[in-house]
């Protein structure tokens, strides 16, 4: 039993050794595996920059687009296009005739509108609007 | 020997502690200058369209090419010149002068279109960068030297802030505001996307939605730019509004300005007449004077006055504009014949305080509160400090001092029934409508005044001298008024004259009021009859040119008799 005990143990402290290796290699492998993913990593921040540079020039040639589209349909564009193809915008002469509503003035004039606002309570609007003031126009209407 | 051993490490020991402890934060953040990097995420501006959604302004990309002269090899810098003077039309001796010079950084050119600079990018010359830049582009106008609306708009400066008009009023709402991310960069200064960086997004600017028509807008434009070469006048301003909103349909003035080119542009230009520009209204104020008379029962429109043609208030002997006696006429007569005594008569039947009162209500006293920038506005003294004199002539139009949205609010009290419409550009920004559009309207004349001062603007176009701006098929049917004031200079009245025309259409339901005013007219001929450069031969017609297009493009019919 001792013998085969101290056997034990002897694999054991080789086992030790053999972890430790192990163990160095799985370091290295998760170093290896770490560079390889910040690479990628990295790499792929590159396409995406790259991306994102291609996308901002799609941007700007679709920005020019719009504004050629929207400068085709323009008064002035239009109206320059139409010129060019012999057209011309005519002004209608004939529209619906409506009954001449006018004021005879070799009529004879009535006499103004006679104020019937009795002379106490235009005493007492003369004193009030001194003193208060007229509040607003609409206050001064004659009913 | 140890005691010196011990003062030499304490001293590198302080040292160390110095740069590692004192001095860390200061450290870490030259480290981070050097890899680290935070980049502006501007946010996008917003765009702006018309009551149709036509689109008025578009956001483009433009580039600017620069050099990093040090970067460039001697051999190199002969080929690099070549290239930016084919490509850019750059100067090429001036190109060689700047590559052969100590400077690290110069522009070769700025602000050229995106075809360029794709030209430039398959050359790869070394040393040579280009930078992206937005650039608000505008609608071409009436000439190449003019966008559309550009007084109105304004623009945007190569910093991004809105200038003038309403990119200028509107400036944080179209602006939006600009986000950051903080990245990493590598060696080669290649950043690193993927790396530790803080992120914060933009918000693009808000879109506006405007009242404005472009197509009533290059109608007037059109209009205004034909009639001011033909009155040989200094400028000229058109103003046309929707008579129940308040929301202005059409802004114009000429001379104007091309928008995108705002750099190479005279900055007298970049004035807007209409808002920054006062002068005195002359005759179209009578339209306010008259209502308000009506309004306080002081006078009715058949009410008959005598007009000897001359009256003498405050010590000065005041006239018509034709120094006639008229005899007996009634305030229909005197508004379409803008008789001066008239209009003076009826301030005096109202009153002092009551005439002020209606100066206010109607808006004259107060600057508009339009929502556009470089409003411009001369308050007439106090009711009290006013003159006897002034009260007289600020009865017909002059004066007083206005401008054109505070005349043009002013009358269209008229045209919608009696009420204030508050005056503005934009209906919405972004969602949400202009909360001027939900508030309830002044009443600043009743609607039985109005409808009376409808039927004597009628008379103008029918009797007086609202004549030239007849449309057929609308001459009953339509309003006007006149007015020619009268240019002060170092106090005194000078042979120049404002030239106006107001006037809305179909009288019952109208559907827009316009003003039209041309500044210094020299009407051919009056030369011997200054009278040819009245609102009548000068503004009229290019209101009547600029309605036809209204009725034409609005599809607007007569009312029923």
């Amino acid at each position: 039993m001792q013998v085969a005990g101290s056997v034990a143990a002897e694999r054991l402290r080789l086992n030790v050794f053999g972890h430790a290796y192990v163990g160095v290699g799985a370091v290295v492998i998760v170093v290896l595996f770490y560079l390889a993913i910040a690479a990628q990593i990295t790499q792929s921040s590159y396409d995406i920059a790259r991306l994102q540079d291609q996308q901002r020039q799609l941007i700007a040639e679709q920005d020019q687009l719009r504004y050629q589209e929207v400068t085709m349909h323009a008064p002035a564009q239009v109206q320059q296009h139409a010129a060019q193809s012999g057209m011309q915008r005519v002004i209608p002469s004939r529209f619906v005739t409506g009954q001449e509503v006018a004021v005879d003035l070799s009529a004879a004039v009535g006499a103004s509108p006679v104020d019937a606002t009795p002379l106490w309570l235009r005493a007492v609007a003369v004193i009030a609007n001194t003193v208060a003031g007229t509040r607003d126009v609409m206050a001064s209407t004659k009913k | 020997m140890l005691l010196v051993a011990v003062v030499l490490a304490g001293m590198v020991w302080a040292r160390l502690a110095y740069w590692q402890v004192v001095q860390h934060g200061q450290l870490t953040l030259q480290a981070q200058a050097q890899y680290r990097e935070l980049v502006e995420l501007p946010a996008l501006r917003g765009a702006i369209f018309d009551r149709n959604l036509t689109q008025l302004v578009v956001n483009t990309t433009v580039y600017s090419a620069f050099v990093s002269p040090d970067q460039i090899a001697a051999t190199q810098r002969d080929a690099v010149a070549t290239g930016l003077a084919t490509v850019l039309g750059a100067d090429r001796p001036k190109v060689m002068a700047t590559l052969e010079s100590n400077v690290k950084f110069a522009y070769i050119a700025r602000r050229f279109a995106k075809a360029k600079a794709d030209q430039l990018r398959t050359l790869k010359l070394p040393g040579v960068g280009l930078q992206e830049e937005t650039q608000r582009s505008y609608l071409p106008g009436t000439s190449s030297g003019s966008t559309l609306a550009a007084n109105l708009l304004g623009f945007v400066d190569w910093n991004g802030d809105g200038n003038y008009g309403l990119e200028a009023n509107y400036q944080k709402a179209l602006g939006g505001t600009p986000g950051y991310i903080s990245s990493y960069r590598d060696l080669a200064n290649r950043e690193i996307v993927l790396g530790t960086h803080t992120h914060q997004d933009p918000v693009n600017g808000q879109n506006l939605v405007l009242s404005l028509d472009a197509n009533i807008q290059y109608a007037a434009e059109q209009a205004l730019m034909e009639g001011v070469k033909r009155d040989r006048a200094e400028s000229g301003s058109v103003l046309i509004m929707d008579p129940t909103t308040g929301g202005i349909v059409a802004w114009a003035d000429y001379p104007s300005y091309n928008a995108n080119s705002f750099n190479r542009t005279n900055t007298a230009l970049f004035k807007d007449n209409v808002l920054s520009y006062v002068y005195e209204p002359g005759s179209v104020m009578k339209v306010v004077t008259l209502a308000g008379a009506i309004n306080a029962g002081a006078i009715e429109p058949g009410t008959v006055i005598n007009d000897p043609g001359v009256l003498n208030v405050g010590g000065y002997r005041i006239y018509d504009w034709d120094r006639r006696n008229h005899g007996n006429v009634n305030y229909t007569y005197v508004l379409e014949h803008s008789l001066n005594v008239g209009a003076m008569k009826a301030m005096l039947a109202e009153g002092h305080p009551a005439f002020y009162k209606n100066l206010e209500a109607f808006g004259l006293t107060t600057p508009s509160g339009i929502d556009v920038a470089g409003e411009n506005h001369i308050a007439p003294p106090s009711a009290a400090k006013m003159q006897d004199s002034q009260y007289a002539t600020t009865a017909f139009g002059q004066g007083i001092d206005v401008n054109m949205v505070q005349m043009l609010a002013a009358i269209n009290v008229v045209a919608n029934g009696g009420k204030y419409a508050p005056p503005h550009v934009v209906e919405r920004v972004g969602r949400n409508l202009n909360p001027l559009l939900l508030q309830p309207q002044r009443q600043v004349i009743s609607a039985a005044t109005a409808a009376k001062m409808t039927t004597m603007m009628q008379m103008v176009v029918q009797h007086g001298s609202g004549w030239t701006s007849r449309i057929p098929g609308f001459q009953l049917d339509q309003c006007g008024k006149t007015g020619t004031s009268q240019i002060p200079v170092n106090g005194k009245y000078t042979q120049d004259v404002w030239s106006s025309f107001v006037g809305f259409l179909p009288a019952k339901k109208p559907r827009f009021t316009m003003l039209v005013v041309v500044r210094k007219p020299h009407y051919p001929g009056s030369e011997n009859d200054w009278t040819l450069n009245d609102g009548y031969m000068t503004a009229e017609p290019i209101w009547k040119q600029i309605a036809q297009t209204l009725v034409v493009s609005w599809h607007i019919t007569p009312d029923k008799p």
